[in-house]
């Protein structure tokens, strides 16, 4: 290797960090320390002019390391390994010590902060010393895009993908498409009927050149990663292979009655709501008009986004058809929705009678009639006997049932509520543990409708920007694994928390696919072998780093 | 494969108390895999063994290798400059490593840092189980695939025992049991016949030790 | 060590980018002031962090270790806290096993935006540390 030649470059930030930083006397203590050729401070190091002249300076100095001391990387990082891949280096030949954010602002004692500085200052230039370069590649991933599953949330996804030019198979296991939205009634609060709805997205499916809508067909295996996967689609008795540049998951949900939760079982007169959807969906079913309707929910999931809507929508339907009395037994009422609040009022001026309840209600079966007990909040504690013809109860939102199937098949984490990744902050709303798999729609989340269709469009743009220009940029073996010393120990495989590994039998050696490693580092943190390196990271730079304790 | 686990630091500080300077060496085979000895922690175990000496008021100084496998005289060989350095060798292969380095290198004392078990498997990360107890004479053809001599706590050739119960074992309930397990086994191969056969007990004592094989030329 | 000079302690810090990197940022942009002798070490994700790492920051003269992650179930990484956490009680165990207090070593999270937070631990840390003094796995003088 060439003679290292670190060049540290320390901003002032107009004075902010010269303030309670002496770098007179860490310039002073750099210019002593093995390998630094230059130390120099800036006013004002990310401005176009100090920029050319930090670039001037590396150039003319012969610098082949850059180490920069000023404000987070967090804000300008990215710019300034533009400016060292500008100088002629490798951008990853730079490291930044942070002494704005994480110094010169937080110690107001200016000896300890310059005794702090200096450190953090060693600490880069340890660092960048033994700093791999990392050179970047353009790879060319496919364009089209899988969804799967063609409820009214996967076809909003193909749609939207289509508008933006993206080719799109859709494949929904049922004959039709539509999803559970076939089964609604009504669709209120907002004015157009599941039909309505369905029958101008369909027009827009069928009706679209980049769309290949597939019903009746499944997703039978996949290999690949980002931007090349290979799925292999049944449909009927045929096999198709396909390549796809990003999968979105559109499989929607399914309901379940837990009796145990309730303590009573199903019946004539006690329904889900999945069943007086049915009821509503076909009156030839309905053989005698009830009378009086309770509603009980918010027992299953006190976070469904779900329930409230669709006890609203039905009790309103029916009021409308059937006048009956209708009451509505609750703990909460969720209305944050859109229209929600406006869908209430309807709903009460209509006459529907709410209860709410902490206690769940006691509910009897007495000759062909439900009698619920419940002590009402509302009022004042008192104990209200109701009786009515018909009870529909509240069932759980659970993911599809395909998706333990699917979920081995793509290698997709799950979230702590057995949806797809739901909750995590830094995930949402729609990246899966792995690259270039995307979720859509209640897969991942019990969304109301509105919801579930901005989703929708989140994921199409997310799939959109990852793969349209038909190239990704790719970090060329950032983190890599050593032949020679890799034991064949799966250890990293089954650690690698996005599926980022493969182990390649013909070169007897575990393997890092560089689109799909998102760059944690844990692989080279428990490889038994120490097989792995992590170019940015390394064990010789962290303890490099470490030396300064 | 074998699988071994690391003594407890105790054991290991007195083995080596009396030393200033030693060599740590690594296998990179089973003991890699299992995670007991391969060049992590190695580094992690010299890091202990300096700290654990300077607790004691010493210093320790250590040097590290692992070689590909232990158990072969020509891949110890690399080691020969490290050793001329130390005092003492501490060996993280598993008993063969062990003797294998102090077999080539007689002037100097090699200690095992860990303990050989026995033959396993990964049944998970982290968690290895052992399935053979390289019994010398292969039973496996009669019970579908499934070892009763180690799987089964008390090694019946002709089990289950009486204390199986549900599936699990009198002994250990945490553990399935080996019989069960194999009747279920044979069971979807329609082999149950294997089941109603009786095996003599087997001699052990007929097995001679060292066992040793000569292969044929290959 | 007992020159009469006030204690002060030094701690390694493991700073995951996706966390407590930028709740340090954020408790500098705030302006909240933290103990500067907490030695900040820039890491990826929590899990990157190996149990010899944690080791040779005690062998060169460390008081104390701790890994700054995100909060449970909110890792970039899935699990890398989880990961942070093992190695965490390795770590513990190891030292124990040399006859050092194990709570020398800690892991604890962080919200990215919670600078406050970040000042606050940074505090209990070095109170904590303060507490069972100088480590003994000092380099002799
Ligand atoms: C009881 C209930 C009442 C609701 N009421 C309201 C309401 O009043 N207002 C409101 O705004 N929202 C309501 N919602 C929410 C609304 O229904 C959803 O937001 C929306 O229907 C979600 O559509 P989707 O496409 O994600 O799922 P789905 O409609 O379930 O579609 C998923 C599709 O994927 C297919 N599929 C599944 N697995 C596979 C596979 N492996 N391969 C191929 N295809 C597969 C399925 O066959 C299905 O066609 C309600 C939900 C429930 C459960
Ligand atoms: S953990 Fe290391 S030794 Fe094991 S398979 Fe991965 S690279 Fe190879
Ligand atoms: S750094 Fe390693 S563990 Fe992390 S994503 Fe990349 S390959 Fe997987
Ligand atoms: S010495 Fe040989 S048998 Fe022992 S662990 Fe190493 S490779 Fe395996
Ligand atoms: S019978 Fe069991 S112990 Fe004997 S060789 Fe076979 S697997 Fe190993």
């Amino acid at each position: 290797m060439d003679e290292v030649k670190i060049g540290v470059f320390i901003c002032n930030c107009g004075d902010t960090i010269s303030k309670s930083v002496d770098l007179l006397d860490i310039r002073a203590r750099l210019e002593k320390l093995a390998d630094v050729a230059l130390v120099s401070i800036g006013h004002d190091l990310c401005s176009p002019q100090a920029q050319q002249a930090i670039r001037k300076d590396i150039i003319d100095n012969g610098i082949n390391r850059v180490v920069i001391a000023a404000c987070s990387p967090q804000l300008y990082g990215d710019a300034l390994a533009n400016l060292v891949e500008k100088a002629g280096l490798n951008r990853h030949l730079l490291s930044v010590a942070n002494i704005r954010e994480q110094c010169s602002w937080v110690h107001p004692d200016k000896d300890k902060a310059t005794k702090k500085a200096m450190v953090q200052i060693r600490m880069a230039v340890d660092k960048v010393r033994l700093q791999d370069v990392v050179e970047q590649a353009e790879v060319e991933v496919y364009k089209d895009v899988l969804v799967i599953g063609g409820g009214i949330v996967g076809m909003e996804v193909a749609i939207e993908l289509s508008n933006l030019n993206l080719r799109t198979t859709l494949i929904e296991k049922e004959a039709n498409l539509g999803g559970r939205l076939k089964q609604f009634a009504a669709l209120y609060p907002l004015q157009v009927t599941p039909e309505e709805m369905l029958t101008s997205r369909l027009k827009q499916v069928t009706g679209s050149e980049n769309i290949d809508a597939l019903t009746s067909a499944g997703l039978k295996d996949l290999s690949g990663e980002v931007g090349n996967f290979t799925a292999k689609i049944r449909k009927g008795n045929e096999e198709i292979s396909r390549n796809f540049g990003a999968i979105i998951l559109a499989t929607g949900y399914e309901t379940l009655f837990l009796d145990k939760v309730y303590g009573f079982e199903l019946g004539d007169n006690i329904i889900t709501q999945s069943q007086l959807e049915g009821m509503l969906k076909s009156p030839g079913e309905i053989k005698k008009i009830p009378q009086s309707v309770g509603f009980v929910f918010d027992i299953c999931d006190e976070h469904s986004r779900i329930s409230t809507p669709s006890t609203l929508r039905n009790a309103l339907v029916i009021k409308e058809r059937f006048g009956s009395e209708v009451y509505v037994l609750c703990r909460n009422l969720q209305v944050d929705g859109a229209g929600l609040e406006k869908l209430y009022q309807d709903v009460r001026n209509k006459g529907v009678i709410f209860f709410k309840f902490e206690r769940f209600p006691k509910v009897l079966r007495e000759n062909g009639k439900i009698n619920i007990q419940v002590e009402d909040l509302s009022m004042a504690r008192e104990q209200v006997m109701l009786s009515c013809d018909l009870l529909v109860v509240e069932e759980k939102v659970v993911p599809h049932q395909d998706f333990a199937t699917l979920e081995s098949m793509l290698n997709i984490g799950l979230g702590p509520r057995d949806f797809y990744q739901e909750d995590n902050v830094h995930l949402y709303p729609t990246s899966s543990t792995k690259s270039g798999i995307f979720f859509a729609g209640n897969c991942h989340q019990d969304l109301d409708l509105g919801r579930a269709l901005t989703d929708a469009s989140n994921a199409a743009s997310e799939a959109y920007q990852l793969i349209s220009s038909g190239k990704m940029r790719v970090e060329v073996e950032r983190v890599v694994v050593d032949p020679d010393k890799c034991a064949l120990c799966l250890t990293c495989l089954r650690f690698c928390p996005h599926d980022a590994i493969r182990i390649d039998y013909e070169k007897k050696t575990a393997h890092i696919l560089d689109l799909a490693c998102q760059g944690c580092g844990i692989c080279a943190a428990v490889c038994p072998a120490k097989a792995i390196k992590f170019k940015d990271w390394s064990d010789d730079q962290i303890l490099a780093e470490l030396e300064v304790v | 494969m074998i699988i071994a686990e690391r003594k407890p630091l105790e054991d290991i500080k007195q083995m080596i108390a009396q030393y200033k300077k030693i060599l740590l060496v690594g296998c990179g085979t089973c003991v890699t895999v299992c995670w007991a000895g391969g060049e992590k922690e190695v580094g992690i175990l010299a890091s202990q063994l300096r700290l654990a000496f300077r607790r004691d008021g010493g210093e320790l100084e250590t040097l590290e290798a692992t070689v590909e496998r232990q158990c072969e005289k020509e891949m110890v060989e690399e080691l020969k400059d490290k050793i001329q350095q130390v005092e003492a060798v501490l060996s993280l292969g598993c008993g063969a490593g062990v003797q294998t380095i102090a077999d080539r290198f007689e002037e100097t004392p090699v200690y095992p840092a860990l303990n050989t078990k026995f033959v396993g498997m990964p049944e998970r990360e982290g968690l290895w189980i052992e399935n053979c107890g390289a019994c010398g004479d292969c039973f496996l053809d009669r019970t579908g695939g499934i070892c009763p001599i180690v799987r089964c706590a008390k090694g019946l050739l002709n089990g289950p025992c009486g204390g199986t119960n549900k599936g699990k074992c009198e002994v250990d309930p945490e553990k399935d049991c080996a019989w069960t397990l194999i009747y279920r086994r044979l069971e979807k191969q329609g082999r149950l016949d294997l089941m109603r056969k009786y095996y003599p007990p087997r001699n052990f004592q007929a097995v001679v030790r060292p066992g040793k094989i000569e292969a044929q030329r290959v | 060590m007992t020159t009469g000079v006030e204690f002060l302690p030094c701690i390694v810090a493991f700073c995951c980018v996706h966390s407590a990197y930028q709740a340090a940022d954020a408790a500098g942009r705030m302006r909240i002031p933290y103990p500067e002798n907490i030695i900040m070490v820039h890491i990826p994700c929590a899990g990157r962090v190996d149990t010899l790492h944690i080791l040779r920051a005690f062998e060169n003269g460390a008081d104390g270790v701790v890994i700054l992650a995100c909060h449970e179930g909110a890792c970039h990484h899935i699990l890398g806290n989880i990961r942070a956490k093992e190695r965490v009680e390795r770590a513990n165990a190891l030292l124990r096993e040399i006859g050092v207090d194990g709570r020398r070593v800690e892991m604890r999270t962080c919200a990215p935006n919670d600078g406050s937070r970040f000042a606050r631990v940074c505090h209990e840390l070095e109170e904590k540390i303060k507490e069972l003094g100088p480590s003994p796995l000092r380099k002799h003088a």
